[in-house]
């Protein structure tokens, strides 16, 4: 009688020994099955970019998921590889999101084009400069002034386009701004108005000029205020290009 | 020896004989990374950058002398000093749709105790998958942590990446990433 009770104490203890790590494996599974299910958007969108990749993927990604769910009793390896749910990853931060790669899309290309745009522009505006030492003064070359005045009308254009592809290309959202980037913006604050005002104060000392006056009043302005705008443009431009 | 008592010896030996494998599965080590600085770096003729993040997470399974390793990071997470070169960065690795780089190698569980382990890795980037074989890594004992550092030779092409350019000259193919992590045994 002894030696049964004995013997189911035994068979007990040896159970209790069995059964948890056989949980564990159990959980293990499970644990495997959910982290693939958080991986497939990815996976199904890294099956799209490349047959290549196709196959990569397959032999990667695939591996841990495709076993545990097609064979549930096979021995697999991959129940020990630990997956992005065990490092405490969210869904939230593993999942892709197609939204964003598309404003993040928009927003480049907008970019792409007001960098051309403002590397076109800088040409206008340097031969625009460099003419002005002959559109003022005491010269009455109305061909050298009407030659300034036409540089100046494009480089205004064309400033204007490269703005508009800055200003509404579209903000990502919880994005702090820093870096070069910052001056480049800074400087829109000096360029912007500038542009605006020179033009203006050009216009006036044309007319004067035209007439044979002398540049006089706030016309006097247009080349200081031309110089500042043009020196901000430069600013702006070399800031996000050359490493300070 | 009675009859009884020798049947039942040989059922706790047969159980024991079961239940070791299972025992021995249970004492499986697993590693966990501590700390970690990732740098990629980007050449161009007007800049040299570096993209930086502590924002990774790894963990080590060991089973049967065997360890499987997984590592993984956003690729939001990498900081190069400007927001506009992070999203553009973001953008061309298409991060937002494929927001995690994934580094997965096996090594043997004796491998910690050398000075230089040459790692097999298989890294998930932009929707991609490279293999990168036998990559140098230097290990340094620190108490019980494990100090890796190396630098993985990734290029832009190995995930089919459009090199950003700016002012119309692309950057190099060329996109090293240092390693530097620090594993702990649990």
């Amino acid at each position: 009688m002894k030696i049964i009770r004995l013997e189911t104490i035994a068979l007990a203890g040896l159970l209790l020994l069995v059964v948890p790590p056989l949980c564990s494996a159990q959980n293990a599974d499970a644990a495997t099955t959910n982290s693939s299910d958080a991986q497939k958007p990815a996976a199904a969108q890294d099956q799209k970019t490349t047959p290549d990749s196709q196959g990569a993927q397959t032999g990667s990604q695939n591996k841990p998921t495709g076993q545990p769910s097609d064979l549930p009793n096979a021995p697999s390896s991959s129940k020990t590889e630990p997956s992005l749910e065990d490092l405490g990853f969210s869904p939230a931060q593993t999942q892709a999101d197609a939204a964003r790669q598309a404003l993040l899309d928009k927003r480049t290309h907008m970019l792409k084009v007001h960098q051309r745009l403002g590397l076109i522009t800088a040409v206008p505006l340097i031969a625009t400069v460099a003419t002005s030492l002959n559109a003022g003064g005491k010269n009455t070359s109305t061909a050298s002034r009407d030659l300034h005045t036409a540089l100046g009308g494009l480089t205004g254009d064309l400033y204007f386009l490269t703005a508009y592809y800055a200003i509404r290309a579209p903000r990502v959202p919880g994005t702090e701004t820093r870096g070069p980037i910052r001056f480049h913006k800074a400087m829109a604050w000096i360029h912007g108005p500038g542009m605006i005002a020179t033009p203006i104060l050009g216009i006036m000392a044309f007319d004067q000029k035209n007439k044979g006056e002398k540049v006089h009043g706030i016309a006097q302005a247009h080349g200081p205020v031309a110089i500042v705008t043009a020196s901000a443009f430069g600013a702006a431009l070399l800031s996000v290009s050359v490493k300070f | 020896m009675p009859m009884t008592q020798l049947t039942w010896m040989r059922t706790f030996a047969a159980g024991l004989l079961l239940a070791l494998p299972l025992l021995a599965s249970a004492a499986d080590s697993q590693w966990f990374l501590q700390q970690s600085t990732l740098t990629y770096h980007v050449s161009h003729p007007l800049h040299q950058s570096e993209g930086v993040s502590h924002e990774a997470r790894g963990k080590g399974i060991c089973h049967a002398g065997q360890c499987d390793f997984l590592i993984a990071v956003p690729v939001k997470s990498f900081d190069s000093g400007d927001s506009n070169r992070d999203l553009h960065m973001i953008q061309v690795t298409r991060g937002a749709q494929f927001p995690m780089v994934t580094v997965r190698t096996k090594l043997p569980e004796s491998a910690s105790a050398s000075t230089t382990i040459q790692a097999d890795l298989e890294i998930q980037f932009a929707g991609q998958t490279a293999q990168y074989k036998q990559v140098s890594f230097q290990l340094a004992t620190q108490g019980n942590e494990i100090h890796l550092t190396g630098m993985i030779p990734a290029t832009l092409s190995d995930f089919k990446i459009d090199p950003p350019t700016l002012l119309t000259l692309p950057v190099k193919n060329e996109m090293p990433v240092r390693v530097d992590l620090t594993w702990r045994p649990q």
